[in-house]
């Protein structure tokens, strides 16, 4: 009963990390439209002040847009722009950048 | 020639030749890479506990985004540790030559 038990943990918790979220593609594309005015369609941007996304890691897209939304990272643009965006959101728009074809890993 | 056109045209020439020291060089970029290679260059790296995250890819980003991200790491208006210790040792120049390297497709001299 007990390995029973135990075996049964241990698959549950494995299945739980399939659960945390890592965004919708397909929502991240829908919700990107007004990011595209400054960032360029699909992420890449033309405007050599406003960063390319395209194809930046997903979880560092996240974490930026989270450090505009706590004011941990101070942008009076962007901190309009995140004001309405839920964490839900901001996983979105992660996930449909970092899978846009542009920046790349340079040693 | 007299002495006056070709003092001009010597000065026409000299202009044009000499290297432009306020737009960044990839190449004298490429040779102050050292201290950014390690976390910017290596593929999966991440950021140390608490906050993991992964190392911001910088291959063909802006080169005037990339300079301003080092001034407000250099300044102190975006905070991170390692980032404005490394930042407060780039003088501008360095700045500009590392944000044309990392923006312009040059990866190094050729073999």
């Amino acid at each position: 009963m007990k390995k029973t038990m135990f075996f049964l943990a241990a698959v549950t918790l494995g299945v739980s990390f399939q659960v945390h979220a890592k965004g919708n593609f397909e929502a991240g594309k829908a919700k990107s439209t007004p990011c595209a005015a400054c960032h360029g369609e699909q992420g890449v941007s033309t405007v050599p002040s406003f960063p390319k996304l395209a194809g930046q890691h997903r979880d560092y897209l996240y974490h930026a847009l989270k450090d505009y939304k706590t004011g941990k990272r101070k942008n009076p643009i962007m901190a309009g722009q995140v004001e309405n965006l839920s964490d839900a959101d901001m996983l979105d728009l992660a996930l449909y950048y970092s899978k846009q074809k542009g920046l790349s890993l340079k040693y | 020639m007299k002495l006056t056109t070709m003092a001009l045209c010597a000065s026409v020439l000299m202009g044009g030749i000499a290297p432009v020291q306020a737009a960044g060089d990839p190449k004298a970029g490429y040779l102050k890479t050292s201290m950014c290679a390690g976390c910017h260059g290596i593929p999966g790296w991440r950021t140390a506990y608490p906050t993991v995250y992964s190392v911001p890819s910088l291959g063909g980003q802006h080169a005037e985004y990339i300079v301003s991200a080092l001034k407000a790491y250099k300044n102190g208006e975006r905070n991170h540790p390692s980032m404005k210790g490394i930042a407060g040792s780039l003088s501008e120049q360095d700045m500009e030559d590392l944000a044309a390297y990392y923006a312009s497709s040059y990866s190094g001299p050729a073999k």
